[in-house]
């Protein structure tokens, strides 16, 4: 009798050792090379041509969920025009994360929507960190691409609403309470407002999204936003975990607004605000954007290329709250493969076709001038 | 209640006993307890089926097909169709495996410590005590005395193997536990009758109490593992997700089928990468199902038969 049961057991261990050996022995990677339909085919045959060297190796990268629609599109144009020849991971955990990763010596690569702070935030220079970590060499905010920060909101019946950053400030920071506030119904005249209260919703993580719309709402506010712009909300609402957590948020709950990177507004169908910054309301559209970025300049010498935005634009047509998202690397440090790796895929981030591709996502592409600016840089990483 | 029978057993007459009708009172309170425990199955059954069908029906869609199983999700983003959930499979598997490997004999060994060398001493109760609050502690508690430990203090970077020594402080308590309980239900006349041959101990022990419990043993094996399969905090913080393979559980980004879950769950409606979501489930479940199944078999094919 025991040796039947031993039999079975046996067998029984046997058939699941065959399958899980079966599921683990077939597996593979989508095939590399058949290009998915959409906004990689144009960028992977036009990619090779710009001399890309295609070295082999891993990187790890992490932050901003601002860029993540963005960056996750990059890599898999990059690996597809590389046939695979490298593995690039970005996980989206928000830009405080990120760069909290990237000092930990856990990520190649941090992702983030504001570049190193210089200066001490709860007892931590972020840069003084990000240098330690790359063996005393500085690290280096790469600007990559410019994502407009929409204001989505959702009220019933109301399709068109205008607002502008001081009405926003004193939204965010709970002076005006209803819908049909009079500063609110002064944008918009003829539009029937509820007199629901608004509910806010904010990012409860760190994020450069808080931080740039916070900065917006700081410049052009007209001093209704005082609180220091900052990764951590300071205004009042309810919180939720990342991008995704907020537009998720708006789209189920009435009378809400929040504030998020576009792509995300777009792909939750949500209802966006149009700013005005005092010559007429602006739509957010590719055009309107791209009018703003044109106004930014590069604040920063050398290779630091932190870049200031112009939140109260001249252009009657320029949508003004944008954000800048940064690629922060070692400028030295890394392995020489890491290295080579890095440098061969920012090249073809910043690279116009790919930057191109980034519009249909709701991204605007670098300024020319820029383009240049982070290839020399990107090309000074040693 | 005898004498309250009584005046019905004349008023009856010679109705037989087992037929007569009991009193109003109890057969109301017999129909509201029916009631209540049927409402109470129904209710308790409405989420449980509801959770199903909604993960069944949203995404049988991508797990019946092949490249499901067969493919990762390298170069496929939120916004394009394809890929599966190889990856993640691999992942949820191989950590499983790799807590299974330390875990299985600790727990074991530890047990039969308990029961075979240190019954009712001071010892078993200081250790089962200790098990005790283990068992209790919350999987994000123990991740992150890894992330200290393996992180912070040793300095290694992210890794399969950081989640898996973090899910073996919540495996070790389940098998430890469940082994114990096996081990104490063998009767001692078995033991008792192996000595009495003239077996040694450590021989009565291999050959006569284990393969007696076998079969609760592997039971509370797979049901530990099938409980540190689902985890989901431990692994954000100690190997994150990638999209890639990784066999390697020693080094970099795996993904996991939770992982998988949590971060297609940032992608909106509508796109291609929400319906991976509700498939990653779905294979969640199928896969937490089979371990299951399988405990089942292996507890019915070593149960001792009575002859």
């Amino acid at each position: 009798m025991i040796s039947s049961r031993r039999v079975r057991n046996t067998t029984f261990a046997a058939l699941a050792a065959m399958a899980s050996l079966s599921l683990v022995a077939c597996g593979s990677d989508p095939g590399g090379t058949t290009a998915a339909p959409g906004s990689s085919g144009s960028g992977s045959t036009s990619a090779n041509a710009s001399g890309l060297t295609c070295p082999s190796g891993k990187l790890n990268a992490e932050g901003s969920t601002a860029q993540a629609n963005a960056i996750t599109e990059v890599i898999a144009d990059y690996q597809s025009a590389c046939n695979n020849a490298s593995t690039i991971e970005y996980n989206p955990t928000g830009s405080g994360a990120g760069i909290k990763s990237f000092y930990n010596n856990l990520v190649d690569l941090a992702g983030s929507d504001s570049a190193l702070k210089t200066v001490a935030v709860d007892g931590v220079v972020e840069a003084d960190k990000a240098k330690e970590r790359c063996g005393g060499n500085p690290a280096w905010n790469i600007p990559m691409v410019v994502g407009p920060i929409a204001f989505a909101y959702n009220v019933d019946g109301v399709d068109k609403l205008v607002l502008n950053a001081e009405v926003l400030a004193k939204i965010f920071n709970g002076t005006i309470k209803t819908w049909n506030d009079p500063a609110i119904a002064k944008l918009n005249s003829g539009v029937t407002l509820p007199g629901d209260p608004i509910t806010v919703f904010f990012r409860s993580d760190e994020s450069g999204t808080t931080e740039n719309a916070t900065k917006f709402l700081a410049a052009a506010g007209n001093g209704a936003w005082t609180k220091e712009p900052a990764k951590a909300w300071s205004g009042t609402g309810e919180g939720k975990n990342k991008s995704s957590g907020v537009a998720e948020a708006v789209s189920s709950t009435k009378n809400s607004i929040s504030y998020m990177e576009w792509s995300y507004a777009r792909d939750n169908k949500l209802a966006i605000a149009q700013l005005d910054s005092g010559s007429g309301a602006t739509e957010l559209t590719g055009d309107s954007v791209g009018k703003a970025v044109s106004e930014a300049t590069v604040a920063g010498t050398g290779n630091d290329l932190a870049l200031k935005l112009n939140y109260q634009p001249k252009d009657a047509g320029a949508y003004p709250a944008l954000l800048t998202t940064y690629e922060i690397v070692c400028s030295k440090g890394l392995d020489a493969d890491k290295t080579a790796l890095v440098k061969d895929f920012l090249t073809f981030f910043s690279s116009p076709e790919e930057q191109q591709s980034l519009q249909d996502l709701g991204y605007a592409p670098l300024p020319t001038d820029l383009q240049t600016k982070v290839k020399t840089a990107v090309a000074a990483i040693s | 209640m005898a004498t309250a029978t009584a005046p019905n057993d004349l008023q009856g007459g010679d109705a037989p006993l087992s037929f007569r009708k009991p009193s109003g009172s109890r057969t109301v309170k017999n129909a509201l307890a029916t009631v209540y425990v049927t409402v109470a199955t129904v209710l308790a059954l409405i989420p449980l089926v509801w959770v199903l069908w909604t993960v069944v029906s949203k995404g049988i869609g991508l797990v019946l097909t092949s490249t499901w199983w067969l493919q990762s999700q390298r170069g496929i983003t939120p916004r394009r169709e394809g890929g599966g959930a190889y990856h993640a499979i691999v992942g949820t598997l191989e950590i499983g495996l790799v807590c299974a490997l330390i875990a299985v004999p600790l727990g074991v060994l530890g047990a039969i410590f308990l029961v075979e060398y240190a019954r009712g001493t001071k010892a078993s109760r200081v250790v089962s005590f200790t098990v005790d609050i283990l068992s209790g502690i919350p999987s994000i508690v123990a991740a992150l005395f890894v992330y200290a430990l393996v992180i912070t203090i040793l300095g290694f970077g992210r890794s399969a193997i950081a989640v898996s020594l973090a899910l073996v402080l919540l495996m070790l308590p389940v098998v430890l536990r469940s082994t114990e309980e096996m081990l104490k239900l063998v009767p001692d006349s078995l033991r008792e009758a192996s000595y009495a041959l003239g077996v040694p101990k450590w021989k009565t022990i291999l050959f006569v109490v284990i393969p007696t419990a076998f079969g609760g043993i592997s039971t509370g094996v797979m049901l530990g593992l099938a409980r540190v399969m689902g985890e989901t905090a431990p692994l954000l913080i100690l190997v994150s997700y990638a999209v890639g393979i990784n066999f390697s559980p020693t080094s970099s980004t795996m993904a996991s089928l939770p992982t998988m879950i949590n971060s297609s769950r940032d992608v909106a409606p509508g796109l291609p990468g929400y319906d991976r979501t509700w498939a990653a489930a779905l294979t969640l479940i199928i896969i937490v199902m089979l371990l299951n199944l399988v405990a089942r078999g292996i507890a019915r094919a070593t149960k001792l038969k009575e002859k």
